[in-house]
């Protein structure tokens, strides 16, 4: 069955913060304070549910990095999300101590000092060695699998190089999952509106069958530098969360015919929640503007 | 870790078929994986002695790569930063030191180039080539000075190797992977950071 997309118009939470971001900033680069603006999340927030916020292309050290960083934090005083899956490009550029201080461990120290758990996954700019990093919970693998409550199962790959046994773990783990929810993310969009990138169609003719055959619902991934959520294809909803801490103004092609919402004016991350058969998200801007938001509920 | 096998898929299921000879290469987690042979593949019997000797090469430098890396306290699951950095750039500089004379051409023999040469022109010659290529070229930063044995420039992020390109070179351990600088292809040493070898020019202009 094909998920259901439907806009979120019972606003169940209604929760509103205004304020500068600046002021809440931990040390990071100077940067003028941006406008933040009311924080109206519409999740359900239930208890049991499982939360967890998706973030890309983030590694930045830049000032918008650690605004974005901030608005999660907030997020997160109201809607306690317990995990992060992160779906690449890590850690642009240099990757010394210092670095993974600067471009993760200070900006999300709020985060972590909360006992949120990151999930890492490795886009084309990322070090092997991230697998061995302690805060990025990859357990020393470059592909792995987790489980989390609401019978959910997170799948990150490493799409820069997809070889064959990659592909055939990917099929055994998806066979033996019995989770009702199997998440795959990863680096490269199958499919994407973006101008630079776009849709990488070579993956999605490895992958897509897959997530077909043992009913994947939604994907996340990055590398295009701005939000974006598909219209379903072939039943399943992607999801481009690539404004973490980069931005590509501009660059969604809004002729491409995928697209369901899209934004590439700010920086946005993506907070979520599932409950039974639904998955709810909203899409937060840096400026802390719920710019998409939305239920899917699993194919079955 | 692996036995440091290294096979060309289509050479090693023709291997498999004839010899009965174990094709798969080991999983991250060390245990066997399954593979297929590509439909038609491009290779010839007369690149199995071709094969067997690039095997063997992969299989010294990864004997030399692990012999030096058990010498540096190993890494765990929950590394810190400085741990990894430190690690990495020891072996570095151990792998650099121990093939100070290393040369082109060391791994990547001429018969080996020329086999992957046409193998790979037949990949990109595909009517998929262009899109392959674009792929590969996806941030890719063109030309740049290689060398052999030296580190892989930091500044540049890691080529896209599509599934499709991967089906066509050989299945090497998990120290080493193929990627693509320019139109060059390279055998890197992951934990180490260093170009191991090169072809050039493997990607049509």
């Amino acid at each position: 069955m094909p998920p259901r997309l439907v806009a979120a118009t019972l606003v169940v939470l209604t929760l509103v913060i205004t304020g500068s971001l600046a002021g809440s900033r931990a040390a990071g680069p100077a940067a003028a304070p941006i406008q933040s603006q009311a924080l109206a999340l519409t999740l359900p927030n239930k208890s049991d549910s499982l939360k967890f916020a998706v973030l890309g292309d983030f590694g930045t050290g830049s000032t918008e990095q650690y605004e974005l960083a901030a608005q999660m934090k907030r997020v997160h005083d109201l809607f306690p999300f317990e995990l992060v899956t992160l779906v690449g490009d890590n850690l642009y550029g240099s990757e010394r101590p210092q670095d993974f201080q600067q471009k993760f461990e200070t900006p999300y120290q709020p985060l972590l000092g909360a006992g949120v758990k990151f999930y890492a996954s490795l886009g084309n700019h990322d070090a092997r060695e991230q697998r061995y990093y302690k805060l990025f919970n990859m357990d020393g693998k470059l592909y792995y699998s987790f489980t989390a409550r609401q019978s959910v199962r997170f799948f990150a790959l490493e799409s820069t190089y997809m070889d064959p046994e990659q592909v055939a773990w990917l099929e055994k783990e998806l066979k033996d999952s019995h989770e009702d929810w199997k998440i795959p993310y990863f680096h490269h969009p199958p499919y994407s509106s973006g101008d630079r990138h776009g849709s990488d169609e070579r993956l999605r003719e490895v992958l897509e069958p897959l997530f077909v055959k043992y009913n994947v619902s939604v994907v996340f991934t990055g590398h295009d530098h701005f939000y974006e959520r598909t219209k379903p294809q072939k039943g399943i909803v992607y999801f481009v969360t690539g404004s973490g801490g980069q931005l590509r103004k501009g660059n969604i092609n809004r002729r491409s015919g995928l697209t369901a919402a899209g934004n590439d004016t700010d920086q946005v991350f993506l907070a979520a929640e599932i409950n039974g058969e639904t998955l709810s998200f909203n899409a937060v801007s840096r400026a802390g503007q719920v710019i998409d938001s939305g239920t899917i509920t699993r194919r079955k | 870790m692996t036995d440091g096998r290294v096979l060309w898929l289509p050479i090693a299921a023709a291997l498999a078929v004839g010899c009965g000879h174990e094709s798969a290469r080991p999983t991250q987690d060390g245990t066997p994986a399954a593979q297929a042979a590509p439909a038609d593949s491009g290779a010839r019997a007369t690149d199995v002695p071709v094969l067997a000797d690039f095997d063997a090469r992969v299989k010294e430098y990864v004997a030399l790569h692990r012999r030096l890396e058990d010498t540096l306290p190993h890494l765990s699951k929950d590394s810190t930063p400085q741990q990894i950095d430190s690690h990495q750039r020891a072996l570095e500089r151990l792998i650099r030191e121990a093939r100070a004379d290393a040369k082109p051409g060391s791994i990547f023999t001429p018969d080996i180039q020329a086999v992957v040469h046409r193998l790979m022109a037949q990949v990109f010659g595909g009517a998929d080539g262009a899109a392959l290529k674009a792929s590969i070229m996806d941030e890719n930063p063109g030309p740049i000075d290689l060398a052999v044995n030296a580190r892989y420039p930091d500044a540049i992020p890691l080529s896209t190797v599509p599934p499709q390109v991967l089906q066509g070179l050989p299945t090497v351990p998990p120290e080493l992977e193929f990627r693509f600088i320019g139109r060059h292809l390279i055998l890197m040493d992951e934990h180490a950071h260093l170009i191991v070898d090169v072809i050039n020019n493997v990607l049509p202009r």
